[in-house]
């Protein structure tokens, strides 16, 4: 009798054990279906071509074929993938720190302090590539700037954090609204509102290798430690009682997950509705344990976007912006998933 | 013995709250704590368990003094189990139960196939193994009451601490849970329980600490405590405790809350 609930138990590891290894599948598959995707398309052969040519390959292969694939599709697809899982990854971790399944990691400022950053570089013509330190030292800040304040304050370490992370919020959205308004409508308001629409349009090999960075060290810690994020959706007492600092937990995912949004929003402007939908999908497919889930939503989170990706850039003769995109096929999935999960509960 | 707090004082930063408190418990027994609200029983338990700083006196675990242990060397010698509650994922109760198992692995790890084993062990132990593979959000309370015993058992603790265990269990489940709490002490299990009934302490309890003010109003076995005379200043109510046989011959205590019959109240 005992045995046949063990038995239960292993099955059920195997059966998500399947799951990841599907998961990893479909964003391998994604990934190299969208090598295909754009205005000059690379057959499977041209791509495993292009690549071997930094092998000391130098057989026959269009010259352009060489340039997309190094220069315009890997650098795109590698930051779809990255923003995509950093996106997701920071979502479930918030999720389950904050003990809230709605709660994105902006709760705490990171976009809002980005896209103040960002405006205030381009307000000051800065080079792309110091609009992109200026949004991530914004996401950083406004992070930092609401994790200190809450600690002055009485309240419980969450209810203070959700506090004070509104508070920058509306402050970093009050400020990048002034800088809209100052700013020239032919040109840097323009600009500007490119910028927030979140694209991948701009994206080489440079900017996706700086922020690679903070990406994979974020993703490590997360990765290392998930289990433990199962702990922190316990009640504070209860978890501490179980023999974890819970604080000292909490302060290293608010630092690796604003890490991740950081480094995303610097590299792909704001692009919504992934770090809230992917968690929730990968919960439907792999389970709740944060052991499985992050992996699951580092994955799914990847491939979404890639795909997403493929279709901002593919389904009309002008690229649609990527955070519209993830939207209008997000959210009516989201609320499909609702519906359906409600009925099986 | 195996639990000895001493004089022990504390609180929230704003003065203590629990102003020298002494009692002992040793494996194999039950100490209820009774008390108004406000007394200072949930602080004593967040003294207990290395919650609250402790500002006077001492607690001691096996003779050593709590505060000389780590959050995860405590945690293995006492463990703390809330009232049932609605995690936000739905996890399976393995899950839960193998949380229990979390101060014995490296932060970098996750639950291995002898925490899982132990996990098992623990339901078994409760007779709820069949529950393993359920959801804990699709659990009655009374079911998730157990679950979260199993878990305290699975941190391998020998000292329990439930603050109003029954509190929001109904009638059948808080006398099937109080059932439970009396064999996890005839296994050898320290209990440490607070409650608002005086009649648990008195059918189950081996040692009652009745509390007012943040102070011990009376220590001692239930029968010398459990009494009018100690109940009645402390609670500002009378209060009669009778002593029945039920059906099955057994001594059953019971308090009964009275009042002075053909009383106007104005």
């Amino acid at each position: 009798m005992e045995l046949l609930h063990r038995e239960e138990e292993a099955r059920r590891r195997r059966y998500y054990r399947l799951i990841l290894l599907g998961l990893f599948l479909v964003l391998v598959g994604a990934m190299l279906l969208s090598f295909w995707v754009g205005y000059y398309p690379l057959t499977p052969l041209e791509v495993v071509r292009a690549f071997l040519t930094r092998l000391g390959y130098a057989g026959a292969l269009r010259p352009q074929a060489v340039t997309i694939f190094w220069n315009i599709r890997l650098p795109r697809i590698l930051s779809a993938v990255f923003i995509g899982a950093s996106l997701s990854v920071a979502g479930a971790t918030y999720q389950g720190m904050f003990r809230n399944p709605l709660v994105s990691p902006d709760i705490l400022g990171v976009s809002s302090g980005a896209s103040l950053g960002a405006a205030f570089a381009i307000l000051n013509g800065s080079p792309n590539w110091l609009i992109q330190l200026s949004a991530f030292t914004g996401g950083i800040a406004a992070v930092a700037f609401s994790y200190l304040i809450s600690r002055k304050s009485a309240h419980s370490q969450i209810l203070s954090l959700v506090l004070t992370g509104s508070m920058v919020m509306a402050l970093c959205n009050a400020g990048v609204t002034m800088i809209k308004y100052i700013s020239d409508p032919n040109d840097v308001l323009q600009q500007i509102t490119f910028w927030l629409m979140g694209s991948l349009t701009k994206t080489d090999m440079a900017s996706f290798r700086w922020s690679a960075i903070p990406m994979t060290v974020g993703l490590a810690i997360i990765l290392l430690l998930r289990w433990r994020i199962n702990l922190l959706t316990m009640e504070e007492e209860e978890a501490r009682t179980l023999g974890i600092n819970i604080r000292r937990y909490r302060l290293v995912f608010i630092i690796a997950s604003t890490l991740l949004s950081a480094a995303a929003v610097c590299l792909g402007g704001l692009i919504g509705w992934v770090r809230l939908m992917i968690p929730h999908m990968a919960r439907a497919l792999a389970g709740v344990d944060y052991n499985r889930l992050i992996p699951a939503s580092a994955m799914l989170g990847g491939a979404y976007l890639v795909l997403m990706d493929d279709i901002a850039r593919s389904i009309l003769s002008l690229e649609l912006p990527l955070g519209v995109v993830t939207s209008i096929m997000g959210a009516p999935f989201f609320v499909y998933l609702i519906i359906k999960r409600k009925e099986r509960d | 013995m195996l639990l000895e707090v001493d004089q022990v004082r504390g609180g929230y930063g704003g003065g203590d709250v629990v102003k020298g408190v002494s009692c002992c418990a040793d494996a194999g027994e039950i100490l209820c704590l009774v008390g108004p609200n406000g007394c200072g029983k949930t602080t004593l338990f967040r003294l207990l368990l290395g919650i609250l700083p402790i500002t006077g006196g001492s607690i001691r675990l096996d003779g050593q003094d709590v505060r000389s242990f780590s959050p995860r060397e405590l945690a293995s010698r006492i463990a703390y189990i809330p009232q049932y509650h609605t995690p936000i994922f739905s996890y399976t109760v393995l899950d839960v139960v193998v949380m229990g198992r979390a101060a014995r692995f490296s932060a970098f790890e996750a639950p291995k196939a002898a925490d899982r084993e132990a996990a098992f062990a623990a339901l078994e132990k409760l007779n709820a193994a069949h529950l393993a593979n359920r959801k804990y959000t699709s659990l009655s309370g009374g079911q998730r009451q157990l679950i979260l015993i199993a878990r305290a058992i699975c941190q391998s603790a020998k000292v329990f601490v439930l603050d109003e265990p029954a509190a929001n269990l109904d009638y059948a489940n808080h006398q099937l849970l109080m059932e439970v709490i009396a064999d996890l002490a005839r296994k050898g299990y320290c209990v440490v329980m607070s409650t608002h009934s005086p009649e648990h302490p008195a059918s189950i309890g081996s040692r009652v600490l009745l509390m007012r003010d943040g102070q011990v109003a009376a220590f001692g076995p239930p029968e010398q405590v459990i009494t009018p005379e100690w109940l009645e200043p402390v609670y500002g109510i009378e209060i009669d405790v009778v002593t029945v046989r039920d059906r099955y011959d057994t001594r059953r205590t019971i308090c009964l809350p009275v009042r002075r019959p053909a009383q106007p109240l104005l």
